[in-house]
């Protein structure tokens, strides 16, 4: 069950999963019994109404909860009982909305990035340098590394932080709704550099989203949760359909093809315990 | 210094600082410039400590001249064992808090953060007092008790404040608001158990522990300079290893998880040590408020950092001292006024000022 079919057929076993995962805050249990594995050089986008456990199933994936039962397992060890620092040279999460100290410069931010690489007697060396100038030109912001981060539009300040977590230097990245609060065309720039990552430098994301026709477009796989639970993984065209949109998200849609990428897009009409109010325009 | 436009952010990517094959730490050149106008201003203060003080006043060049071993009698005893040590033991005490003040403002992410705030002062005014008035006679503390007893007293009482507001504010984890609220009542407590002993003690006793507790670097000498430059020399220069999670917390506590920062044991063992530097500096002149407060907060601007510098705290803090020293010391001449009682007096309005800026920043 962790494990990918990979193109030859033969399975291999995924470089993260988790299995049988009890997460919760505090008393308050948020998921039972969950497993997942993560599919190796892709990019899976995990969806599900409010409150189904996305963010904190991506939180125990990153090591950001502990989760009160199961096992997150990072290239064949179990994550919580290897060394942070460790774990950090190959995972990368970004949690949502992330704060920083006000006036902090994107060059800054970026440079903090590069902690895990570092030791208490070694606390900058030209890789170091090297390594932030990267990731500062794959975002595309290598032209703002002065300015500071509070000064930024979202989609940039977004962008800034993505270059952090790339400057972490890890074949895997966890990003929690990276498209909060952006406008649509910052959305789709964010999601394109995401893509990018993936295709041309290898790097296998895990990233959980709100807009399910724009995770159907970017995303190789996706994952539909709800209460806790996975209730359907795969391709986009093999998730995304009627029946998934009336079970897990309370909606009756239509599955359209998307004109511009090809990709499977929902068209809401109703909630499933409601009657259609819009109806196609006459003539 | 140029001009900045509002959306230029703080120093960027930095340069490296070698030191032998394989230790190596980042540094600013802005960082580095300001770093030496403040040495450099904290080098003239403790000059002019040695030039003129209260009622003996001296050319420079007799105070060269007794520096380099061909002075006077008379005021080769006062550079050297009245001055010097005073104004050194400023300069230690000053760094000390300015450093311990970078590391809690820096954790805390909260500008309020200081040993005054956080309880600790407090606390080692305790063990101080508790010392003051138990082993005082009516000659007042003298010998092993003040030499060895005071120290020792405020240095338990400090740390073992520490410990009550660390573990009062510990749920699972360590939150900046609940420490600062914590400190901010075991400050209270610890106070009026002060005032307390005060009462109980007799007039003499009460009157040294008064005197204590403002905060005085009069009675510096090389006694008592002797080992708080020893263990000052120890922590300060361990800052540059210690403080190395500090710019990872800053991001908030997932992002320093996510970058591999074991985020309650750092936040511990920074707050531990910070502590520490204020009880030693604490236990050297008593407590001297303002100076871990303010001294953070002129280096961060000075540097246009988003953080507090831990060296550029320090040797604001350590110029700030030596200069609030004197000031205390000179403006209501010949009354000689404490250097603790001189920063309270100024850092009372300043605390106002960053409690109403705050304020308005959340609710605006």
């Amino acid at each position: 069950m962790a494990s990918v079919s990979d193109t030859t057929g033969t399975e291999t076993p995924s470089r993260l999963y988790g299995t049988g995962l009890r997460l919760a805050y505090g008393d308050h249990v948020i998921a039972e019994n969950l497993d997942f594995t993560v599919a190796d050089r892709g990019v899976t986008a995990i969806i599900g109404p409010n409150g189904c456990g996305k963010s904190t199933l991506l939180r125990a994936l990153g090591r950001l909860l502990r989760p009160a039962a199961g096992e997150v397992i990072l290239d064949g060890a179990p994550i919580a009982a290897r060394p942070p620092k460790e774990v950090a040279r190959t995972v990368a999460v970004l949690p949502q909305s992330p704060q920083a100290p006000a006036g902090l410069s994107v060059g800054d931010l970026v440079a903090r990035g590069r902690h895990p690489h570092q030791s208490w007697y070694r606390q900058w060396s030209t890789t170091d340098h090297h390594a932030v100038s990267e990731a500062l030109e794959l975002t595309g912001m290598q032209e703002h590394a002065e300015r500071a981060l509070d000064q930024l539009s979202g989609g940039q300040r977004q962008r800034a932080w993505i270059s952090m977590a790339l400057a972490q230097d890890t074949d895997l990245l966890l990003l929690d709704e990276p498209t909060t609060f952006l406008d649509l065309a910052h959305q789709i720039e964010v999601l394109d550099l995401v893509r990018t990552l993936n295709s041309r430098h290898g790097r296998t994301v895990v990233m959980v989203l709100h807009d399910l026709n724009l995770a159907a477009r970017y995303a190789h796989y996706l994952v539909a949760m709800r209460d806790g639970t996975v209730v359907e993984a795969g391709a986009p065209r093999q998730v995304l359909t009627p029946e998934l949109m009336a079970t897990t998200f309370d909606l009756n849609a239509q599955i359209i093809t998307d004109p511009v990428a090809g990709t499977p897009m929902v068209v809401p009409a109703s909630t499933t315990d409601t009657e259609p109010v819009v109806t196609a325009p006459v003539g | 210094m140029t001009p900045t436009s509002p959306s230029t952010g703080t120093a960027s990517r930095p340069r490296m600082l070698r030191l032998g094959p394989v230790a190596a730490w980042p540094w600013q050149p802005r960082t580095l410039l300001v770093n030496l106008c403040v040495l450099a201003v904290l080098l003239v203060g403790l000059l002019r400590a040695l030039l003129a003080f209260d009622d003996y006043p001296m050319g420079l060049g007799e105070v060269l001249a007794t520096l380099v071993g061909r002075g006077e009698p008379g005021p080769e005893f006062v550079v050297f064992q009245l001055r010097l040590p005073r104004a050194l033991t400023g300069m230690l005490v000053g760094a000390a808090l300015g450093m311990a003040g970078a590391i809690m403002q820096g954790l805390t992410r909260n500008p309020l953060a200081s040993p005054d705030v956080l309880g600790i002062t407090w606390g080692a005014a305790v063990g101080a007092v508790a010392v003051i008035v138990t082993a005082g006679s009516a000659g007042g503390v003298s010998g092993l008790a003040a030499d060895l007893g005071l120290p020792v007293g405020a240095l338990l009482g400090g740390l073992g404040a520490a410990a009550v507001v660390f573990a009062l504010s510990w749920r699972t984890g360590l939150a900046s608001d609940r420490l600062l609220l914590v400190g901010v009542a075991t400050s209270l407590v610890c106070a009026n158990l002060v005032y307390w002993a005060m009462t109980w003690t007799d007039l003499q006793d009460a009157a040294r522990a008064q005197t204590w507790l403002s905060g005085s670097l009069h009675a510096a000498d090389w006694t008592r300079l002797a080992p708080t430059a020893l263990a000052l020399g120890l922590l300060v220069p361990a800052a540059l290893f210690v403080a190395r999670p500090l710019a990872a917390l800053g991001l908030g506590e997932d992002t320093a998880r996510g970058l591999g920062v074991r985020v309650t044991g750092a936040r511990l063992a920074l707050l531990g040590y910070a502590a520490l530097l204020v009880c030693v500096a604490t236990s050297a002149a008593g407590p001297i408020a303002f100076v871990a407060l303010a001294a953070p907060q002129i280096a961060l601007r000075l540097a246009r950092r988003a953080q507090p510098p831990l060296v550029g705290s320090a040797l604001v803090g350590a110029a700030l001292t030596v200069v609030a020293d004197q000031l205390a010391a000179g403006l209501f001449a010949p009354t000689q006024l404490p250097v603790g009682v001189f920063t309270a007096i100024l850092g009372a309005p300043y605390l106002m000022y960053l409690v109403v800026r705050r304020h308005r920043q959340q609710s605006g």
